[in-house]
C-alpha cells in the first residue's frame, strides 16, 4: 500500500502580532510540523508496517516549508521519502490553492491508495484542505477518523461522529483526516532524527504540476478583534483558603455569582 | 463566471440546518437545498424554510454521505447558472460536501463567518481567520461563494417546499459496517449560566471527583479542554470548549489547569466573567481573565467549593 501524509509546516498563531489593521506578523512565530499531523505519521507508519507498503511524506506551501529544519522534523517521524513543493507564490494561497497542488502533487506522485492528514491545522484551524483534497483528486473524503486499521481486503476505518462510533471497510482511494484519539505519535529519538537525513527528499517545482486555476477570495479590510479587556486581577493562592474567600467575594461584587 | 442570484445550502443527512437557512436567506435570493441522506431528513429540510429541495435518493449499501460529496458538486454545476452562494455546515461530513463543490468551482470554503451580505450583486463576509486572532471581510470575484456555518437546529416554518429526486451515484470506495450508537449525554453547554473547565492539570481521571464538586458547588456545568476529552476520554467530547469545540458565553468561566492556549480561550471569547485557576503564573490564561488564582488546583479547588457553600 503507498500512503502519502499531507501535512503542514506552520507556526502557532499564538505566538503571532496582529495590528488593528488585522494584519498578521509572522517574525516572531517559528514553524514546525502542525500540531496534530504527526498522528496521521504515525498512524501511515504503523498502517505501512503491516501491509508492507510505502510512507511518503508531501508538503507543499513558501519557500520555508523547505528548510533543513522542516525536512528533518518530518522525515524523523515514521518517513519513507520526502516530496515538497515550496514556492513564494503559494505564501498567501488559501485552502482550496494548496489542495489543488496536494491533488497534483498526489497524481504525479502515482498509484496513491491512501492520503492521511491530520485533524485540523494549527494556524487555520478550519479542518477543510483535506476535504477540499478529497474533492480535488474525485475520491471519497472523511474526517474525524479516529482509527485506521489493516484488513484482508484492504483497511478498515472507524470514525466518532455524533451519529455513533462508525466502522467502515475501505477498498477505494480515500482522503482520511485522522483525530488525537487514532494513535499516540512517536517521540522521535536521536536514531529516527540520524536516520532521516539519509532519506530521498523529491523537491517538485510548482510549474512541474498541472494545477487548474483557483479564484482566490479579495481581502477588502481586516481589523483585530476586542478581546482582554479583562479586569486582570490576580490572587496569591499559597493559602488557599483566604485566596478562595478573596475570590467569592470579588464574584459576588461582580454578580457573577 | 457569472453568477447567479440562487443560493444553495447542502446538506449531510442531518436536519439541524437552521444555521444554513439564516445564512443563506440573508443572500435575499431564491434558496434550494440538496440533501444527501435519508428521505425523513430531505422532508425535514423541506419544511426549513427553502424554496426547494433536491434529495439525492436513499443511500443504498451502506455508503456514507461523504461519497456523494462529488454528486452533490455535479447537481449544483448542472443547475444552471453559477450559485451566488452555497452553504454548508462545519460538521465533518458538512466540510467534505463543501470541499467538493469547492473543487467543483475552483473557488475558496469561508469558514469563521461571522456575518454574510449582499452588497450590489456581490457577496461580502467577515470571518474571523486564523483561530480567531484577527478578521476580514472579503468578497469572492467570479465564482460561487462557499461558506460554512454552524449548523444550528432543527426548524419547522409550517410548509414544506417540494421535494424532488435526483438519481446519484456515489462513490464505492467504503461502505459503512457498524455503527456505535453512544450514549447521548444531552449536555447543553450553551445554555448553562456558569461552566467550570478542566485541564491537563488535572493529574487523574479519579480527580475529577474534586472538579466536579466545585461545578455543582457553583452550579456549574462541567466542561474541558481538548486533551481531556480526545486521545485519552476523562470527559466527554461534547464537553470540550475551543476552536474546534464549543463555544459559549457563560456568565461565569473557570478555567481550573488549563494554560489558555488561544484554541482553547476562542470558545469563552464571549463570556462575561473569566476565571483562572494555575499553578504556572506565567501561564498565557492569567493574561485572559478577570480573575485569577495562582496555586495548586489540588488546595484551591476545594477550598473555592468549600468557600461557595459556605457563603450561599
Ligand atoms: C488545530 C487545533 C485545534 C485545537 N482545538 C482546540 C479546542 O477546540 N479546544 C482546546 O481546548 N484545545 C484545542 N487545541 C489544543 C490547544 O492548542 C492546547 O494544546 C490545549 O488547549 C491545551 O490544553 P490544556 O490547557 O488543558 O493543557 P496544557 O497546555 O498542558 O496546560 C495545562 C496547565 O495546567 C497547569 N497545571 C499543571 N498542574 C497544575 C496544578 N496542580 N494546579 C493548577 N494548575 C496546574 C499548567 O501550569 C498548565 O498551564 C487545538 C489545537 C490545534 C492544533
Amino acid at each position: 500500500m503507498k500512503i502519502v501524509v499531507a501535512y503542514k509546516w506552520a507556526p502557532n498563531p499564538q505566538d503571532a502580532e496582529v495590528a488593528p489593521d488585522g494584519s498578521v506578523d509572522w517574525s516572531r512565530a517559528k514553524g514546525a510540523v502542525s500540531e496534530y499531523d504527526p498522528v496521521a505519521f504515525e498512524a501511515a507508519r504503523q498502517l505501512a508496517d503491516a501491509t508492507g507498503g510505502e510512507v511518503v511524506g508531501l508538503t507543499v506551501g513558501a519557500a520555508s516549508v523547505d528548510s533543513p529544519l522542516a525536512r528533518k522534523a518530518a522525515l524523523s517521524r515514521g518517513l519513507d521519502r520526502l516530496v515538497v513543493v515550496a514556492d513564494d507564490r503559494l505564501a498567501d494561497a488559501d485552502g482550496t490553492r494548496l489542495a489543488a497542488v496536494l491533488a497534483a502533487a498526489v497524481r504525479s506522485i502515482g498509484d496513491v491508495d491512501l492520503v492521511l492528514a491530520g485533524d485540523s491545522s494549527v494556524d487555520v484551524a478550519e479542518g477543510q484542505v483535506p476535504m477540499t483534497l478529497a474533492g480535488q483528486l474525485g475520491w471519497l473524503g472523511m474526517a474525524a477518523v479516529s482509527g485506521v486499521t489493516p484488513s484482508a481486503d484492504g483497511v478498515v476505518v472507524e470514525r466518532d461522529l455524533p451519529g455513533g462510533i462508525t466502522t467502515l471497510a475501505l477498498t477505494g482511494p480515500a482522503v482520511l483526516a485522522v483525530t488525537t484519539d487514532a494513535v499516540v505519535p512517536r517521540v522521535p529519538g536521536m536514531k529516527d532524527i540520524l536516520g532521516a537525513a539519509k532519506k530521498p527528499v523529491e523537491v517538485v517545482p510548482l510549474d512541474a504540476l498541472e494545477v487548474p486555476d483557483v479564484v482566490a477570495a479579495t481581502t477588502l479590510s481586516g481589523s483585530r478583534p476586542e478581546t482582554g479587556n479583562r479586569r486582570g486581577v490576580i490572587i496569591d493562592g499559597a493559602d488557599a483558603s483566604s485566596a478562595a474567600a478573596e475570590l467569592v467575594a470579588a464574584l459576588r461584587t461582580a454578580r457573577a455569582l | 463566471m457569472n453568477v447567479s442570484t440562487q443560493t444553495w445550502i447542502v446538506v449531510a443527512d442531518d436536519p439541524a440546518v437552521s444555521g444554513l437557512v439564516t445564512t443563506a436567506r440573508g443572500l435575499g435570493g431564491a434558496v434550494s437545498a440538496v440533501v444527501v441522506g435519508r428521505k425523513s431528513v430531505a422532508d425535514s429540510v423541506a419544511r426549513a424554510g427553502v424554496d426547494e429541495v433536491l434529495w439525492l435518493g436513499e443511500p443504498g449499501d451502506g455508503a456514507p454521505v461523504e461519497a456523494y460529496a462529488g454528486e452533490v458538486a455535479r447537481v449544483l454545476a448542472e443547475a444552471g447558472a453559477a450559485p451566488l452562494a452555497v452553504v454548508g455546515a462545519t460538521t465533518p461530513a458538512g466540510r467534505a460536501l463543501l470541499g467538493a463543490v469547492a473543487a467543483r468551482f475552483q473557488v475558496p470554503v469561508l469558514a469563521g463567518l461571522r456575518g454574510a451580505t449582499l452588497e450590489g450583486d456581490a457577496v461580502v463576509v467577515e470571518r474571523s481567520v486564523l483561530g480567531g486572532i484577527a478578521e476580514r471581510r472579503v468578497q469572492v470575484v467570479g465564482g460561487p461563494s462557499v461558506l460554512a456555518v454552524a449548523a444550528g437546529g432543527v426548524t419547522d416554518e409550517g410548509t414544506a417546499a417540494a421535494v424532488r429526486e435526483v438519481p446519484a451515484q456515489p462513490l464505492g470506495a467504503a461502505r459503512v459496517t457498524d455503527v456505535r450508537v453512544k450514549e447521548q449525554t444531552g449536555v447543553d453547554l450553551g445554555a448553562a449560566r456558569a461552566v467550570v473547565a478542566v485541564g491537563r492539570g488535572l493529574k487523574a481521571q479519579a480527580d475529577l471527583d474534586l472538579i466536579t464538586d466545585l461545578a455543582a458547588a457553583a452550579g456549574a456545568e462541567l466542561a474541558c479542554s481538548r486533551p481531556l476529552a480526545e486521545g485519552v476520554d476523562w470527559v466527554a467530547k461534547e464537553r470540550y470548549i475551543g476552536i474546534s469545540g464549543q463555544h459559549i458565553a457563560p456568565e461565569l468561566y473557570v478555567a481550573v489547569g488549563i494554560s489558555g492556549q488561544l484554541q482553547h480561550m476562542v470558545g469563552v471569547r464571549d463570556a462575561k466573567v473569566v476565571v483562572a485557576i494555575n499553578s504556572d503564573k506565567a501561564a498565557p490564561v492569567f493574561a485572559q481573565c478577570d480573575y485569577g488564582i495562582v496555586g495548586d488546583l489540588y488546595e484551591v479547588v476545594p477550598a473555592l467549593a468549600a468557600a461557595l457553600r459556605a457563603g450561599s
